[in-house]
């Protein structure tokens, strides 16, 4: 037996599985979404723009993930880059507590703010002991209840996105910037951020991904009126049994996120030379 | 002369660090805390204190069958998916020119967001099996899964020592021997890190599972989540309570036996 044999030996259970568990999954949700009755249509795409409610869910989706993106950049850059120049004992203690959340079951963070942004929870009557808000006040079934409930999902992937670059920055580069009279801050402007762009956007591209295809955080914090595309794919598939139109909607979820992914890719491979 | 850091954004890191972590935290920690409520309400900060809410989760059958699923399931998807990965990850490591394009192709499952790739198993799956099955989620959560224990296995191999293994084979041993005496061990706290993953992964996992469910195939998060929609009471944070304790104990074993930092930002 050669070497190469033995490399492929090493790699072929996993490669069938995924081919036959998750290639082929993906290959046999394109065809549905393109199959009617009598072959090929485009009907359920022409379904999904043909009035502006559909539309009006992709548009949600979009500029919540958006939202949401930014939202975890701004606090993840700073957080990680604390980390980062931290001693070992603090950051095994940041590291816990971004891990300890991102490790647990998304339904459970999602329960905990249920509570939290309830109508008689923390938020809500802390606003209203203090007087600024008004009796009929309400965060749950809001879009910012969507958006608190997510950042807290999604900030750990930004994180530690942009740890694994930070962590292999050369302090001595800062330490070249400041001696040579920039501020603080100009030396994170000028120096740090540009360096830690490759994890910002590798964080940011994950960050958006998982956002515009998560349901459960929505669908909770949301309530039924407030609905995004991964939710409406869900309902599609669980109880209006229109699986082909489901099929259609992840399709075009597929298709967003394949156009965020190339570019970035490409961006990538040049950054490697 | 090196200006030191400006005094008030040093504490104003502080500040930051310590609103960071009560943003992170809190909902695990509002969750423990109804818990223990003695009222029937679900609030918080807790109205006395009782565990009638834990006496009440270990008596009911649905809780105890879900939690049942999952630990089979968690358990063969960590066997199956250190198996698997693990190997995928030795001849990745040995991995020739086309090595690049085969390993974005074992992590993909970590790319696409699990509800296209949900989706389409239940769509294959009921055209070709009919109804979903236990074995359906073991494929579903064994698939991504596969990608953690390769990329902590790959982390470990890339600092390993090549000659060993050159020189086990000038002096004479097999392949299985090589693997067994020398490659194996090389893995070993990679693939025990993958493992914790693969385990917490599928124990927690709850989008393939609500896609892929049943009466009959109801997972712990997907219980929880129903109850969530419908009628959530104090028992559902006792259960939740219980699955933060699990990740807790999980964290602390990977934490005693390898170091968390070392796979937190690799």
């Amino acid at each position: 037996m050669t070497d190469r044999r033995e490399t492929w030996l090493f790699l072929l259970p996993g490669l069938a599985l995924l081919v036959l568990g998750f290639v082929l999954p993906i290959t046999r949700m394109l065809v549905l979404s393109v199959q009617g009755p009598d072959g090929f249509t485009t009907d359920q795409f022409a379904r999904f723009f043909q009035d502006g409610f559909y539309p009006s869910i992709l548009w949600r989706t979009v500029y919540l993930s958006a939202i949401i993106t930014a939202v975890c950049a701004v606090i993840g850059f700073p957080l990680s880059y604390i980390m980062a120049r931290s001693g070992p004992r603090v950051r095994l203690w940041l590291v816990i507590m971004v891990i300890l959340p991102l490790m647990t079951s998304v339904v459970v963070r999602t329960f905990g703010w249920m509570v939290l942004l309830g109508r008689n929870g923390l938020i809500a009557s802390t606003l209203r002991d203090f007087d600024l808000v008004g009796r009929s006040f309400q965060l749950m079934h809001t879009e910012t209840a969507i958006l608190l409930g997510m950042v807290q999902v999604l900030l750990p992937f930004m994180v530690l996105s942009l740890l694994g670059v930070i962590v292999r920055l050369d302090p001595r580069l800062e330490e070249a910037a400041r001696t040579m009279g920039c501020s603080f801050l100009q030396t994170m402007r000028m120096v740090v951020l540009p360096l830690a762009a490759p994890g910002l956007l590798a964080g940011s591209i994950l960050v958006f991904t998982l956002s515009a295809s998560s349901f459960v955080t929505p669908a909770l914090l949301g309530g039924p009126r407030i609905e995004v595309l991964a939710g409406s794919i869900y309902k599609n598939v669980t109880q209006t049994l229109d699986w082909n139109f489901a099929a259609a909607q992840a399709v075009i979820l597929f298709a967003g996120i394949a156009l965020l992914l190339v570019p970035y890719l490409r961006l990538g491979r040049r950054a490697h030379g | 002369m090196v200006r030191a850091v400006p005094g008030w954004l040093r504490v104003g890191a502080w500040v930051f660090v310590a609103l960071a972590a009560v943003f992170m935290l809190a909902p695990l920690v509002v969750v423990m805390g109804v818990s223990v409520s003695a009222s029937q309400f679900i609030a918080f900060p807790p109205n006395g204190f009782s565990f009638r809410w834990y006496e009440r989760a270990l008596g009911s059958p649905a809780y105890l069958n879900a939690f049942w699923l999952s630990l089979n399931l968690a358990v063969l998807v960590t066997i199956s998916a250190s198996l698997l990965g693990g190997a995928a990850a030795i001849g990745l490591s040995r991995g020739g020119r086309s090595g690049g394009a085969v390993e974005t192709f074992f992590l993909s499952p970590l790319v696409l967001p699990s509800i296209i790739f949900a989706i389409g198993l239940l769509m294959l799956w009921s055209a070709v099996f009919g109804p979903t099955s236990f074995q359906a989620l073991w494929l579903a959560h064994t698939v991504i899964a596969i990608p953690y224990v390769i990329r902590t296995t790959l982390a470990v191999l890339a600092e390993r020592d090549p000659f060993l293994e050159e020189a086990a084979r000038t002096m004479g041993a097999t392949r299985l021997k090589r693997l067994w005496f020398v490659t194996l061990p090389q893995c070993r706290p990679g693939l025990l890190a993958g493992a914790f993953f693969a385990f917490n992964i599928s124990f927690d996992e709850a989008v393939l599972s609500l896609f892929l469910r049943n009466p009959n195939l109801t997972t712990l998060p997907v219980q929880i989540y129903g109850q969530l929609e419908f009628s959530p009471d104090p028992t559902v944070a006792a259960v939740s309570t219980l699955m933060i304790l699990i990740t807790i104990a999980l964290m602390l074993i990977l934490e005693r036996m390898l170091g968390l930092t070392r796979f937190a930002s690799g």
